[in-house]
């Protein structure tokens, strides 16, 4: 608590206490903790006075914040228009049902956080899934879904990257 | 001084008063849901449109905030403009069916029923008028509600969706609620008050005499803080309870009444007062 609450006083001297700059203040907030904590919030409410519920507010208006913290691997399913005309609604129905997640949330293991986004630019490979920055092409509900299986925790992932990159 | 001309009967207005202004002084009813005289004006229920001369074409513009600078000429009961109405109370109807006052208001305009899909029931029953959010933040001073999500997904809600630390259960955001979906919910066993559907929860102030809830504590606590720093300065004084003490005479009998009157109910109050002057 201590240590975040240097955290805080750190981040809101970094914009001379401006509460205009709430937003770029709650992104290094979110840099820092890889989402924004609820106890994070309410310090940062309290430090430069104003109602948390105006937080809450910003938070929960911009698609790029969160409340909860991320998995250990981060899926994008395209729902672009090539994308989408070749399935990917039902792509990502079957992924929900599948591993029980709501677009734009986190699995209970934390295994990985889903999004569904709007355009990845690769609409030749429609339909696209990148999973942790690595683009999966013409991928079925079946494919998909083998593909989430096969994920590993987190150090797992980044031994294989290292090893990957020693070869 | 402008001149506003609805539909056909002239009225002078200060510059700078609104449309509904200039039609609620000359007798000419528009219907409002998210309007309050009390708050700022910003226009979202869409419900008080009327059209606007420009000449060679007519504009619809929200009567709630649109000001009269100059003399203008407005039609409230042309056809686009009742047009225009009925299909935001359409919309309104679907998102909240089961408002009774929105269903009267509709029967007043002329509006059956409503044709479009009903909305989830997460969000049903809230206009998203933001009267509630508007009064909490500019009346109360606490931003205890407010909006949360964008768009589709736009809700009235309390911090990360939970019971409110701000909230002092005052029930303004109730009073104000056009369709009545916020509630005011005294629980007496553990005596609070609850303000629905935020589940905010405030410990209650019972009578010392009856034992009837009067008001939420700490309603209570913030009106003897405003009563504090408008009725006697400095306010180190107040804060520290002794109020009275540099500003002698008045306030030293005016603040330890108030504070015994405070720990009764009206009923009790009247009639300790009607004790009082019947034997003196």
């Amino acid at each position: 608590m201590n240590q975040d609450s240097s955290l805080i006083e750190q981040i809101v001297e970094r914009y001379d206490r401006d509460v205009g700059m709430l937003i770029p203040m709650m992104q290094d907030l979110q840099a820092e903790c890889g989402y924004l904590p609820t106890d994070s919030l309410r310090a940062l409410a309290k430090r430069l006075n104003v109602p948390l519920m105006r937080l809450y507010a910003v938070a929960t208006f911009y698609a790029s914040f969160r409340l909860a913290p991320k998995g250990a691997h981060e899926v994008s399913l395209c729902m672009g228009t090539v994308c989408y005309l070749k399935g990917s609604a039902g792509i990502s129905q079957a992924i929900c049902k599948e591993f029980k997640v709501a677009p734009s949330g986190t699995t209970a293991d934390r295994l990985f956080t889903f999004t569904a986004v709007n355009c990845v630019g690769a609409c030749a490979l429609a339909p696209v899934m990148v999973v942790d920055g690595k683009y999966y092409d013409g991928v079925t509900s079946e494919s998909a879904l083998e593909i989430l299986q096969g994920l590993g925790p987190a150090e797992q992932a980044a031994q294989a990257d290292a090893k990957e990159a020693a070869e | 001084m402008p001149t506003v001309t609805i539909d056909g009967h002239s009225v002078e207005v200060e510059r700078g008063a609104t449309v509904l202004d200039a039609a609620r002084y000359a007798g000419i009813w528009i219907p409002t849901l998210c309007y309050h005289p009390a708050l700022s004006s910003e226009a979202s229920c869409r419900l008080c449109m009327v059209e606007l001369d420009r000449g060679d074409w007519r504009q619809l513009v929200t009567a709630c905030n649109y000001p009269v600078r100059h003399d203008v000429i407005v039609y409230v009961m042309s056809e686009r403009a009742q047009q225009a109405r009925r299909g935001v109370m359409e919309l309104l109807l679907a998102r909240s069916p089961d408002s009774q006052e929105l269903k009267e208001l509709a029967e007043r305009m002329g509006v059956k029923g409503t044709l479009w899909p009903k909305v989830t029931e997460s969000q049903r029953n809230c206009i998203l008028c933001g009267l509630c959010v508007r009064v909490c933040e500019q009346i109360i001073g606490k931003s205890a509600i407010g909006f949360a999500g964008r768009g589709a997904d736009r809700t009235v809600a309390a911090p990360f969706r939970q019971p409110s630390e701000d909230c002092i259960g005052c029930g303004a955001c109730a009073a104000v609620c056009p369709v009545g979906t916020i509630e005011v919910r005294v629980h007496k066993d553990e005596c609070e008050v609850e303000i629905s559907p935020f589940k905010s929860r405030v410990k209650l102030l019972v009578c010392k005499q009856c034992g009837a809830p009067i008001l939420s504590t700490q309603v209570c606590e913030q009106a003897l803080r405003n009563v504090g720093w408008a009725t006697c300065l400095p306010m180190q004084a107040c804060s520290q309870g002794n109020v009275g003490m540099g500003r002698k005479s008045a306030h030293a009998t005016f603040w330890p009444e108030l504070r015994k009157r405070l720990r009764l109910c009206p009923k009790c109050r009247r009639l300790q007062t009607a004790g009082r002057v019947a034997s003196p």
